[in-house]
């Protein structure tokens, strides 16, 4: 199947490690060119060095998605160097806290208002050009119980909402707002294997209940999230996708 | 070494508090790369030399001197064969003799702390032989039935006893040095943590099955963090540790709150690492950094909060308001020393079997200004598995028994040790100059 990325511009924002990074190399790999940023100015410069190798237009340079004028400009910057932006998917994340009132702050600047502003420096483009795709990112902690009532989860959750909508009000645009709720995932650098360390009568348990023993990987996410960011799912549009391996329980009906 | 990523520490400056504790490098020793005999951790002669040529030589920690505040407050403690009971003087001094009335060798006190009985006298519950408070024979009930009348010598034999560090110390030997002369440089190092402003928070001890060297070897050296303690990877810097070896004594500074280089860095703050932040007074939610930088931030902020929370860091530099200053004092006492707390082992020789010893657990933790002192932890006194001592402890605890098993092993002939186990290699050397003077082990010797 060709995903017919060829050629498109995309905008990953948290793009430097993890599933973002992943997401970036697949729209590298299948050749389009790439804008990243996440808030360590040396991951992202690592991360650009290595998705230079596909060929393809590469750029990337730090922000904080918190920082809404610091983060405008860096939209805008990536927006003019790419020449427009086909794909947007932002993935930034403050990660999980419970606690303090102040993890609530931090996941809405970062896990809400980065979405928002983002989108908001990509929406008028996409309008004026009759396509665009956009792929938010939630988890299936939004869904079902996972390590405690806390500010990541319900805001996360929020952004499956906003999605909907966003798709609702855009389709006649040409533009198509999908959703995709990650199972944990594990991988080098990742705070899952800091818990495994760390954490590990938790992380085991975790481990028990993934009906394959494992967690997802990066390019796992990633597979799922290019394919709804990509011409190939043409009729797909609002849909929140969960990938997971079967972890969560739920039935979709 | 086995690293992801490469990492700066800051560290303190020895400018910076002058007067406190010495930072600088010491001079790298030379000290080989021979073989240690497994045979020093299981052979019944080696043991023997040990206790002559090495137990009865040195000073030994006996107590706590805020255990025995006033005149008659003694510390009864064994160390090998031997009980030794250590005792406030109505001078306000120590002073200390065996534990052995001179009549049927019966002990005069159990192991642990207490208080003489009325008449500022240990009596002993056998005949009732009565000792003053130095040791001195005071009575001996019918004494004229017995023809030969009282022992000659008038009294137990003494021991010596000093103070340093809030710590009551002890040699057998008539002839050692003075205490301060022994510890070196360690008052100089750890004076500025002020221990007598920390209560007890722990009293335990372990009977475990291994030799004590085994014990203290686990705890003189970081190499072993990546394989028995993997979880501690989010929380100390294994790799940027510096190892200081002295005349007896030897150190590492490690530095804490600080993710390990063997590791990639996560995008949140580690659940160990938050904990620091918290015991600080810190909100690991407000936090913005790197997590490269928490270790710095909380070093500032106990500096600017540290005396609000009645807590006097004045003499500490900042590495120390964080990290871990681990000080092996030789023979037997290994010392996790933190501007807060402080985590000792007294490790010491079982009576008669060198595959097994008792680990000593005393923690301590500053008392803020103003506070009321907690109650003092009864003591505990268990063996090996039967409770937990913590994840970390019980993680060294379970694999020691296997270790000191496989010294047994004809397969093993003894520690291949690297430079890392640097302070594992003075330790023995140490230990061979007590036993073989400075000309080390000599044919035939282990």
């Amino acid at each position: 199947m060709d995903l017919g990325l060829k050629g498109k511009k995309a905008i990953v924002v948290g793009g430097a490690r993890g599933i973002g990074y992943a997401v970036a190399e697949l729209f590298a790999r299948e050749g389009c060119d790439v804008a990243i940023t996440a808030r360590n100015e040396d991951s992202v410069k690592d991360a650009v060095a290595n998705l230079k190798k596909y060929g393809t237009k590469i750029v990337g340079s730090a922000s904080d998605v918190s920082d809404g004028d610091d983060f405008k400009k860096w939209m805008e910057g990536a927006v003019e160097q790419l020449d427009g932006c086909d794909i947007l998917v932002p993935i930034s994340s403050a990660g999980g806290g419970m606690g303090s009132l102040k993890y609530w702050q931090k996941a809405f600047d970062v896990d809400v208002m980065g979405p928002v502003r983002a989108i908001d420096a990509v929406l008028e483009g996409m309008i004026e050009r009759g396509s665009g795709s956009i792929v938010l990112i939630a988890t299936t902690s939004a869904g079902e119980a996972m390590g405690g009532p806390q500010a990541y989860n319900a805001m996360k959750a929020s952004l499956v909402t906003y999605g909907k909508q966003l798709a609702l009000a855009n389709g006649k645009h040409g533009i198509r707002v999908n959703v995709v709720s990650p199972g944990p995932i594990e991988f080098e650098g990742g705070n899952w294997e800091m818990l495994k360390g760390a954490m590990e009568k938790f992380y085991n348990a975790m481990i028990r209940q993934q009906p394959e023993g494992r967690f997802g990987k990066p390019e796992e996410i990633a597979r799922a999230i290019g394919f709804l960011a990509s011409p190939a799912a043409s009729w797909c549009n609002g849909s929140h996708l969960v990938v997971d391996g079967g972890f969560t329980q739920r039935t979709h009906f | 070494m086995d690293v992801k990523r490469q990492q700066e520490i800051t560290r303190a400056k020895p400018e910076d508090r002058p007067g406190g504790t010495p930072i600088e490098q010491a001079p790298a020793a030379e000290l080989g790369d021979a073989l240690i005999p497994a045979e020093r951790y299981t052979s019944p002669e080696f043991m023997q030399l040990e206790w002559g040529q090495m137990w009865k030589k040195v000073w030994l920690l006996g107590g706590r001197s805020d255990d025995m505040p006033e005149p008659g407050n003694y510390i009864a403690t064994e160390i090998g064969k031997e009980s030794v009971l250590l005792v406030r003087q109505l001078d306000g001094s120590v002073r200390g003799f065996y534990n052995v009335c001179l009549h049927r060798a019966n002990r005069l006190k159990p192991d642990g702390i207490g208080t003489v009985e009325e008449e500022m006298e240990f009596k002993c519950r056998y005949h009732h032989w009565a000792y003053s408070l130095n040791g001195g024979l005071k009575h001996i009930p019918d004494l004229d039935t017995f023809p030969q009348g009282a022992p000659p010598c008038g009294r137990i034999p003494e021991i010596k006893v000093a103070e340093w560090g809030s710590f009551v110390w002890f040699s057998l030997d008539p002839d050692a040095p003075p205490l301060t002369e022994y510890l070196g440089i360690i008052p100089e190092h750890l004076d500025p943590y002020h221990f007598e402003r920390m209560a007890w928070t722990r009293d335990v001890t372990v009977e475990w099955d291994c030799n004590w060297k085994t014990s203290v070897d686990a705890f003189n050296e970081t190499y072993h963090v990546q394989g028995i303690h993997p979880q501690l990877k989010w929380y100390l810097d294994d790799i940027n540790v510096q190892y200081d070896c002295y005349d007896r004594h030897n150190r590492y500074l490690i530095p804490f709150a600080a993710v390990s280089p063997r590791v990639l860095l996560p995008s949140t703050i580690p659940p160990l690492i938050a904990g620091i932040m918290e015991a600080a007074g810190m909100d690991p939610a407000e936090y913005e950094g790197p997590i490269t930088g928490i270790r710095r931030a909380v070093q500032e902020f106990k500096r600017e909060h540290g005396l609000e929370q009645g807590k006097d860091y004045s003499e500490l530099n900042d590495d120390q308001l964080t990290d871990d200053y681990h000080y092996t004092i030789f023979p037997n006492v290994s010392m996790n020393v933190h501007a807060d707390d402080l985590m000792m082992f007294r490790q010491r020789l079982h009576p008669t079997d060198p595959n097994k010893m008792f680990y000593d657990i005393w923690m301590f933790e500053l008392v803020p200004e103003g506070e009321e002192w907690p109650d003092r932890p009864r003591h505990q006194l268990f063996k090996h598995g039967d409770r937990t001592i913590g994840e970390v402890l019980d993680q060294d605890a379970f694999n020691l028994p296997h270790v000191q098993n496989g010294m047994q092993s004809e397969a093993f002939e003894g520690l291949w040790i690297g430079d890392q186990e640097v302070r594992i290699r003075h330790f023995h050397k140490t230990l061979s100059d007590y036993l073989y003077g400075h000309n080390g082990p000599g044919e035939g010797d282990f």
